[in-house]
């Protein structure tokens, strides 16, 4: 019957769905332009924003988000940040302190086991591993016993195979290797049970807060973060103060991207700069680079880098001109590395100088230290970075490129490369680049260039037409809808084209369109994790004194942050984000906020004591529910007397929640 | 039969909407899946390097094309099979071997439950991983539009289940987007819902919102988390399936038997794929993907692990499904292949020519398909690539028909004439 009935009040309440008029034509109410313009500029309003907003006047305050140095940052945001100090950190200092210790920790398990061999002579080693068994024997007959125990225990199964003398001895040699270094790992990591009764064994496991405190409380305090670092992610949530010296031990590379990801939360939340933060998310996005890829010489540089990348190529330009944006992240080492460009060089350059591999693959193993001029590298060109910089970055896919520019562009960029993995900051190798002429796009770069080619490239792509309606198209679908009128995409390529690419130009342009406070535009994108995360601890009007938990449950909403392997970043779209699973863990995130369950989030539902579930809605959402949610709010909860929190956890989970 | 069904399901979504869906009912209805023919694709995102993977040693051309990266020739006799993923590859026809990265298909290969076909791929020649991938994932070579295993699952017959279409991942992917319902299963570890109040009331929200997204989105996701649970809660559907691999002595971490915990994420999706299956849940299509192998630097190191995951994750699938993969057939794709001469950074560059890889226990496997266009320069695409020989949708077709029994293709790949078959599925 009451299906009945609110199918029935559907109706009646959208009378006109269906109707023909063109909602992009539709104008806003007042009230809604308002709403429209917080959900838009801002992770989602708080409970006083709307009527802040009005207050300041609803064009004065965008005016103002679209120049925030000049806003007053939030001293509460600050003293968050100040905890994460990589933040601050030059990368010289980042890439010291955060790197892992090369002798001891978990880079000891891929050492390699042939170490031995390959600090062999040459002529020696070609014996042990490519020569006859009568010569191996010979070799190894002569060497001293200890460097011949710890060359054979690196000696491939096949190669002792044939090498009856000393296959035995081969066999057990290795073992004792491999028990030395499980032996030293274990004293330097050492697993749970070494630390703990095996009574609190069950207690850690259950996860339970109390009996974890207790049990941490007990300890050592020099033995406490090791044992928290072997806690699963939910159970660390509880033990902030142990979390990130763990971290440190073991990984400390991942304690950089941490500080990222925990800063990126926090700003979300509390940063005054509210339309810089929602920026600096879609251009990361738009120039996505992956903390977690292995490169081969700098096994997880990555994550030292990526702090610094958005910083200091992305952050600072993200309201300026394109082309500068888009040189800053073709220059950074994050980039370099991340689309391979570091190595890419003219086919005939040499293997020598500073810049050159010292590892690689040697005798099948990888990552073996190349001794100079053994084997040839890098030796030629790499198309990812040329290709993905049209497609992705400025012309986009349809742009009108071909292979041949791909080529091109890549040609124009060898040589722009990285000093070292130790001091990561961009250089140009001379050696490395092709200085013959090139074609791109029609554009004639003439032979003898240098680096000038990589700046001449950026020159032509940026201000290339299709890269001013790429980049328009990609802003008016996040900003407006998923599907944002052509017009409005016209007119703001026009003026990216008029002001040589001034983003501040081109996002004023949209934000003054009437198609950006239309009905079209109403509710039409629905949220990323990170911004459902966001906008419902804003919603709450809640406090985030720790992260670590939400940024997992982000995560587990489908967007870990830093860490899109694909260079397209998550697609803009609705259907990005609603598998059924992550739907479910959406609608728990909500009730456990309300519900205060979710560690380092604390909300105070108490200011909503005595309001209608209606205007409780309407506090959260910065709206009016619909009707529906209304309806089943109050089915659901008839005869109750439910508590605010109770009716928040439902709105925050509500379809209306959903969409910004 | 569209009654009883439709009672079914209305009434068991109609009482959770009451706080109180009772185990019988959600019991009913997963019993009502039956026994189904499971077609399992997955995808390789990022341009998966064919001839890496399957290295076609016999050719004269490979070793020269590839000068750090070609594998090595198979050994004579194959003694290295406790050498991990690195080595010379596992020699397969005299023409053709595996990398060693995929060891755990050596035995599927020999009991004749794999084939692969070279040279696959798509007669569009872009070289985007997005567009191609966007492509191929909905058959249309060139254009856009709802994914091809969604329209081959066509209207469903009597009591279809609420997963009949299931993704292993935390979004649908185009390939199973359309007019069909489809549920993208994620993280199914804390799919639930545990308070019954709030759970009727979302449910009702989504259930009446106008929001035409959100609606579909709640319904899937309500329907599947039911499912799901009703099913978590029957340990007899649980138990572990007879596998077709003998149990060594050591168990399976010295006996060198593929485990999901080696498969990675892949394997922890495939797991719970063959949970569902053998709780006869009714899964008609399946849908993983495996990301990373856009190898354009070092592929010799990281091509090895990726692959050692990936034949983990499968081959620990077949032998937890045992009997029942007579009822699946596992067919795998990437959006094109690589630069048939390796780059100038230990890696490989955007190409055309790729493979594909169909595992089944009705598959007529240990065979090479497809015609081999060889590696001379002017037998490749635009002089660099390795031509195509077999339209993806050929082998897609022949699945689509043999396993799942569709014989009218043309609204899956519409204008496409699969011509001959190539034989992949024993009759």
């Amino acid at each position: 019957m009451k299906r009945v009935y609110s199918i029935a009040l559907a109706v009646m309440v959208y009378p006109h769905s269906g109707h023909a008029a063109d909602p992009f034509e539709q104008k806003l109410s007042p009230e809604r332009q308002i709403s429209q313009a917080l959900n838009r500029l801002t992770f989602g309003p708080r409970p006083d924003d709307i009527e802040e907003v009005r207050r300041s006047g609803l064009s004065k305050w965008m005016e103002k988000q679209l120049r925030p140095n000049q806003i007053v940052e939030n001293p509460v945001l600050e003293q968050r940040l100040q905890r994460l100090e990589s933040l601050s950190m030059p990368v010289s200092d980042v890439v010291s302190k955060y790197s892992p210790d090369p002798n001891m920790g978990m880079m000891m398990t891929i050492e390699n086991p042939m170490a031995a061999i390959n600090k062999l002579p040459q002529n020696v080693r070609i014996k042990v591993i490519n020569g006859t068994a009568e010569e191996r024997t010979a070799v190894l007959d002569a060497m001293d016993p200890e460097l011949r125990t710890k060359v054979l225990a690196g000696l491939p199964d096949n190669v002792a195979e044939y090498t009856p003398k000393y296959k035995d001895e081969a066999v057990k040699a290795r073992k004792a290797m491999q028990e030395e270094r499980s032996a030293l790992l274990r004293k330097r990591n050492p697993p749970l049970q070494d630390l703990l009764r095996p009574e609190d064994m069950a207690a850690v496991r259950s996860g339970d807060k109390d009996r974890l405190m207790a049990i941490i409380e007990r300890l050592d305090p020099t033995k406490r973060p090791d044992v928290v670092a072997m806690l699963p992610p939910k159970s660390q949530a509880f033990f902030p103060e142990y979390r990130r010296e763990a971290q440190m031990r073991r990984t400390p590379q991942l304690a950089v991207s941490q500080d990222l990801k925990e800063a990126r939360m926090y700003r979300a939340v509390y940063s005054n700069r509210q339309l810089e933060e929602v920026l600096v998310d879609y251009w990361f996005n738009h120039f996505n680079v992956d903390a977690t890829k292995n490169v081969a010489m700098t096994v997880n540089l990555g994550h030292v880098l990526i702090g610094s990348y958005e910083r200091d190529a992305i952050r600072p330009r993200v309201l300026g001109h394109f082309k500068d944006l888009l040189l800053a992240t073709a220059r950074h080492p994050a980039m370099l590395y991340y689309l391979d460009n570091w190595e890419s060089a003219a086919p005939d350059s040499f293997n020598v100088g500073p810049f050159a591999p010292r590892r690689g693959v040697l005798n099948g193993v990888p990552n073996s230290i190349i001794p100079n001029g053994l084997q040839r590298l890098a030796h030629g060109l790499n198309e990812n970075y040329g290709r993905e910089v049209m497609e992705l970055h400025t012309l986009g896919v349809k742009g009108g490129y071909t292979q041949a520019d791909v080529i091109a562009v890549a040609r124009c960029f060898t040589g722009w490369t990285v000093r070292s993995p130790e001091n990561p900051e961009f250089v140009f190798a001379p050696f490395m680049h092709d200085f013959g002429e090139k074609t791109l796009l029609g554009h004639k770069i003439a032979a003898g260039g240098g680096e000038q080619d990589g700046l001449q490239a950026i020159d032509i792509l940026a201000h290339h037409p299709s890269t001013a309606k790429f980049i328009s198209l990609g802003l008016a679908r996040h900003f407006v809808a998923e599907h944002p009128p052509q017009a409005l995409v016209d007119r703001m390529a026009q003026t990216f084209m008029k002001t040589d690419g001034d983003l501040r130009a081109v996002m004023e342009t949209m934000f003054r369109s009437p198609e950006f406070f239309s009905e079209g535009a109403w509710d039409a994108r629905v949220k990323s994790p990170l911004e459902m995360a966001a906008s419902t601890i804003r919603a709450m009007g809640g406090e985030l004194t720790d992260a670590w938990s939400t940024v997992q449950r982000v995560a587990e909403m489908g967007q870990p942050l830093y860490a899109k392997i694909e260079p397209t970043g998550y697609p803009d779209v609705a259907e990005t984000w609603l598998g059924a699973t992550a739907a479910i863990a959406r609608m728990n995130f909500a009730a456990a906020v309300a519900a205060g369950e979710v560690p380092g989030v604390s909300v105070d539902a108490s200011r909503w004591q005595g309001l209608d579930q209606a205007s409780i809605a309407r506090s959260l959402l910065g709206h009016e529910a619909s009707p529906q949610t209304l309806e089943a709010l109050a089915t659901g909860l008839a005869g109750k007397n439910p508590s605010p929190a109770v009716v928040a956890s439902l709105v925050l989970g509500s379809p209306d929640f959903e969409r910004r | 039969m569209a009654t009883r069904r439709f009672f079914l399901r209305g009434s068991a979504i109609a009482m959770a909407g009451m706080g109180q869906a009772p185990m019988w009912l959600a019991r009913a209805a997963a019993s009502e899946g039956r026994k189904r023919k499971t077609l399992v694709a997955i995808f390789m995102r990022g341009a998966a390097d064919g001839l890496n993977i399957v290295a076609p040693f016999g050719d004269r051309r490979y070793r020269d094309v590839r000068p750090t990266l070609a594998l090595q020739a198979p050994l004579a006799r194959d003694e290295n099979s406790n050498n991990g993923p690195f080595g010379p590859v596992i020699d397969l026809d005299g023409k053709f071997g595996l990398h060693a990265g995929l060891r755990p298909f050596k035995e599927l290969w020999d009991r004749k439950q794999l084939a692969i076909v070279e040279a696959t791929g798509s007669p569009d020649p872009s070289r985007s991983h997005f567009d191609a991938q966007d492509y191929m994932e909905s058959g249309t070579p060139g254009k856009t539009g709802s994914g091809w295993l969604n329209r081959a699952l066509g209207d469903p017959v009597g009591d279809a289940s609420p997963l009949r279409a299931v993704a292993l991942s935390s979004r649908v992917p185009r390939t199973l987007r359309g007019e069909h319902e489809a549920v993208a299963l994620g993280n199914v570890q804390d799919f639930n819902i545990t308070d019954h109040e709030r759970l009727s009331i979302l449910r009702n929200m989504y259930t009446l919102t106008p929001d035409a997204t959100m609606r579909r989105t709640g319904k899937d996701a309500f329907e599947a988390m039911q499912m799901l649970q009703g099913m978590a809660k029957d340990p007899a559907r649980n138990g572990p399936g007879p596998g077709p691999f003998p149990q060594g002595p050591g168990g399976p971490s010295q006996n060198n038997r593929p485990s999901y915990p080696m498969g990675g994420q892949l394997g922890r999706n495939l797991q719970e794929l063959a949970r569902l299956i053998k709780s006869d849940a009714g899964v008609e299509a399946a849908f993983a993907e495996v990301d990373g192998w856009d190898h354009h630097q070092n592929e010799n190191t990281q091509l090895p692990i990726l692959l050692n995951q990936f034949s983990n994750a499968i081959a620990a699938f077949c032998q937890d499904l045992g009997d029942r993969m007579a009822d699946v057939v596992i067919v795998t794709m990437s959006e094109f292949g690589r630069t048939v001469e390796e780059n100038g950074t230990g890696g490989t560059d955007h190409g055309h020519g790729s493979l594909m890889m169909v595992l089944g226990g009705a598959v007529q496997g240990g065979k090479i398909y497809g015609e081999w266009p060889g590696l001379e320069k002017e037998q490749l695409f635009e002089g660099r690539d390795l031509a195509v020989t077999t339209d993806f949708r050929v082998v897609l077709s022949e699945l689509l028909r043999g396993h799942l029994g569709r014989n009218d293709l043309s609204a899956v790949f519409p204008g496409f004439k699969p011509g001959t078959s190539l034989g992949l599925l024993r009759s």
